[in-house]
């Protein structure tokens, strides 16, 4: 049996080692592409990864290889990117966190928004505003008041310094101005442990993540940071409906190639990744994952970038938060 | 009622569970699970990750069967290698390793073997009955367990650990110390802030630790051994007469297997704990309790049973929180919960009532592949056993070959492999100039979540300590942890100075 996998594995490194390492734009693509997510198996944005990359491969008729590069915050797979060979056999998933990294890491040795083609946006995950169910709101508005009559005394959970969910919290901070107190988790599960158990008081989760918890009346829902409310929670109001206009915040997961990248192999990926989202099987797909489709062109995707990235700037710097 | 409910429950899960396609899916998990347990460094988390999409083209119920299946599997498979070649094929089995080699090295290998399986099925089996019956006490035991609690309990487990070390106690504290620096490297949790990276963002989540224990345990002790050309220690032909345990033996081992059935349990329910404490702490206990300690170390019978059956009955019991809650207990809950999302199903408190066909279907499972590793082991072991009994010219080199390619995959990282060859030289330095290497896995561990849990905690009561009295949970490890203190100060000051081997002259 051992025999046999080991002949496998050794078969494999052959055929690697034999496919051409040129690809010309129009016999793209020549040999499997590379999928490159920057967090590990399992997560939301290896799922988003994993459904797109399945029906991708069906379209170009090359297999979708994923490869998970997980580690600091992501940097590590979008650096190795960025330095790959732009023939659009290694594609990345990108997130909200790279446009944020962008400011909160002082050294990258890449620049994001310049380093990398944008190919269209894939799909979006609204935060939302998460209490524990013993905490005395019930609605935004009392929910901001309690904290200005208490400052430095409500705290809220996140995934950790610097993620999207941190970030929300720190600019709920601002714009609503009262003073939460930031306690950072290693990943998102535990801190909805904590939240449930009423170890800490609130949390900007992923509404993927937290969706069930509402459902089963352990968590209360507040607000969803989207523009619109999302059609996984209905009921839920945005931030602005609720009361708070200026607190909006979304995740994102688009995908990207190194920036030289032929233009016509951009525009290729661009329709199949566009029509792929448009399957009415996928968006069911990502539905159940929380998030909603959001195809794009390669020039909406860069505007986004762009403004995100400055965005984000302004939170960090109003906030102080920094990865030395 | 509760119980009746409960069997009728279960009932069905069989009905799920023995149909014919869900039956070959648990045999495969299992047998595979089980190869890889045997195969240094290649963990569930990276099978489970690779067969990941293989199970998009089959039915939900056998895709989650099959992937647990592989998870304790590999428990089974683990114990295999620690006890007969001294190689941690996973970090929780590293404590397996301080007494099942040294049996090996005595010529009862085999029984140490029949043990395990003994201890691990009867484990196993507790486990899944209180996953059965007693899963809504145990959450409601899991939701108390806030930062306070936890740290407590790290600290408990730090001390227990620390004193649990072979030969001079100094020696232990010494390594305690160096596995806490180990697991200070990456980025601070709290701040953000990055210690002891050196700017390589290889470093910037910590050292792994599948990459921390192959090293330390197996390239250590390659090293050492590479160069003596002995013959190896498992040219010794394994059948099953050997693998039957004496009857004194079995006697010894009855009661290990009871406490660390227990210990694993009050271990699973405790999201976040990880499996390799839970082990470490049950080996400790043995050790506190024995009526001659110095027996550790040398091939004591209950050094293996209690780990072993800790690590089986949490293994178990983990599927608890991750099931009934959605909360994973540790990384590869995290990817069974991600293998379920993908299949449409939402995991969380309504998953039981949802998709009940999932979760019995899994707890019927659990007790149908627990038995067939049994039945199956006493063939397959031979056959394990076979090929790790190849001449050391051959096992070192494809070792060291499975070694680099699971640590590789777990981060798909090159650098993982130069920082296994780095403990292997580190662990070897240590090794020689006789220092236990065992104690820098547990630092390694508890040190993180201590601090974490700490200052998160600190967080929470605004910087006041008197949190930790003022909670009854944390009250009472705190309460533990000093008696712990105490007792090892009186034993010490009881002792006749000719046992005070830290202070003996050479």
């Amino acid at each position: 049996m051992s025999r046999n996998w080991l002949g496998a594995l050794v078969a494999s490194f052959v055929v690697w080692g034999m496919s051409s390492p040129a690809a010309q734009a129009d016999s793209y693509p020549s040999k499997p592409i590379h999928l490159v997510v920057g967090y590990a198996a399992g997560g939301s944005t290896d799922l988003v990864a994993r459904v797109v990359g399945q029906r991708l491969a069906e379209a170009l008729g090359q297999p979708v290889v994923i490869d998970n590069r997980p580690g600091a915050g992501g940097t590590i797979a979008s650096d190795q990117v960025a330095r790959s060979a732009p023939d659009g056999h290694t594609i990345f998933m990108s997130t909200i966190a790279n446009t944020i990294n962008t400011s909160l890491y002082p050294k990258l040795p890449f620049d994001f928004a310049a380093d990398f083609a944008p190919i269209s946006l894939v799909a979006t995950v609204p935060n939302v505003l998460v209490v524990n169910p013993d905490l005395p709101a019930t609605n935004l508005k009392e929910f901001i008041a309690l904290a200005k009559s208490k400052p430095g005394q409500l705290n809220f959970a996140s995934s950790g310094t610097g993620s999207s969910i941190h970030l929300s919290g720190e600019l709920f901070n601002m714009v609503a101005q009262v003073q939460l107190v930031h306690v950072p988790y290693k990943g998102s599960a535990p801190a909805v442990v904590d939240l449930i158990s009423g170890q800490v008081q609130s949390m900007f989760d992923n509404l993927s993540s937290s969706l069930p918890y509402i459902k089963a009346g352990k968590l209360r829902a507040l607000a969803v940071t989207s523009a619109q409310r999302s059609a996984a929670a209905p009921d839920i109001p945005t931030m602005a409906e609720a009361g708070l206009p200026g607190c909006e915040v979304t995740s994102w997961f688009a995908l990207v190639a190194p920036a030289k990248t032929p233009k016509a192999i951009i525009v290729r990926l661009n329709e199949e990744v566009r029509r792929i989202l448009g399957e009415p099987a996928v968006k069911t797909r990502l539905s159940e994952l929380g998030a909603d489709v959001a195809p794009s062109t390669p020039e909406e995707l860069a505007a986004l970038i762009a403004s995100e990235t400055a965005k984000w700037a302004s939170v960090i710097k109003a906030s102080g938060a920094s990865i030395e | 009622m509760v119980m009746e409910q409960a069997l009728a429950d279960l009932w069905y899960g069989f009905g799920v569970a023995l149909q014919p396609a869900n039956l070959m899916w648990v045999v495969i998990g299992v047998v595979l699970g089980n190869l890889i347990g045997v195969l240094p460094g290649m963990g569930a988390m990276t099978t489970i990750s690779m067969l990941l999409p293989l199970t998009y083209v089959i039915p939900a119920v056998p895709a989650i069967l099959m992937l647990a299946g592989i998870f304790y599997g590999s428990m089974y498979g683990g114990a295999i290698c620690a006890i007969l070649l001294n190689l941690p094929s996973h970090p929780p089995h590293a404590v397996t390793c301080i007494d099942g080699y040294p049996m090996t090295l005595n010529g009862r290998g085999g029984a140490a073997l029949g043990i395990t399986m003994m201890a691990s099925f009867f484990a196993a089996s507790v486990g899944i009955v209180l996953m059965v019956f007693v899963s809504p006490l145990l959450e409601a035991v899991a939701f108390k367990f806030g930062p306070t609690e936890i740290s407590a309990v790290m600290l408990l487990g730090l001390l227990a650990g620390a004193t649990m070390a072979r030969g001079l106690p100094l020696k232990g504290i010494a390594m305690t110390l160096f596995g806490l620096f180990v697991g200070a490297i990456g980025t601070d949790v709290s701040s953000g802030v990055q210690r002891y990276t050196f700017g390589l963002r290889e470093l910037a989540d910590g050292v792994d630790l599948a990459a921390l224990s192959l090293g330390l345990f197996g390239i250590s002790d390659f090293l050492l051994t590479v160069n003596r050309r002995e013959v190896a220690t498992t040219t010794t032909r394994l059948t099953m007469r050997q693998m039957m345990p004496t009857r004194n033996e079995l006697k010894a081992a009855i009661l290990p297997m009871l406490r660390g059935t227990g210990i694993g349990a009050i271990f699973g329910a405790m999201p976040g704990t990880g499996p390799t404490i839970t082990t470490f702490v049950a080996y400790a206990l043995e050790r506190k309790i024995a009526k001659s300690p110095e027996r550790f170390g040398k091939g004591a019978i209950e050094g293996v049973t209690a780990p072993e059956a800790a690590a089986h009955s949490k293994t178990q019991i983990d599927f608890i929180p991750t099931m009934s809650l959605g909360i994973p207990g540790d990384p590869v809950m995290a990817l069974l919960l991600g293998a379920l999302i993908i299949k449409g199903i939402n995991t969380g408190p309504q998953l039981i009532t949802e998709h009940p066909d999932v979760f019995w279907g899994l707890v019927a499972s659990f007790w149908i592949g627990n038995l067939l590793l049994m039945v199956l082991n006493v063939p397959l072991i031979g056959i394990w056993v076979r090929l790790l009994r190849m001449p050391y010219r051959l096992l070192f080199p494809s070792a060291l070959f499975f070694i680099a390619v699971g640590v590789y995959s777990t981060h798909n990282s090159v650098f993982d492999i130069l920082l296994v060859a780095a403990f292997g030289c580190v662990g070897a330095i240590f090794l020689l100039l006789e220092f236990p290497v065992a104690p820098i896995v547990l630092g390694f561990v508890l040190g993180p979540m201590l601090e974490e849990n700490f200052r998160r905690a600190m967080v929470l009561s605004h910087g006041d300590l008197m949190i930790y009295l003022q909670r009854p949970i944390s009250a009472g490890f705190i309460i533990a942890c000093m008696v712990l203190i105490l007792l090892q100060l009186h034993s010490y000051l009881r002792a006749p100075a000719s046992a005070r081997p830290a202070y003996a002259p050479h």
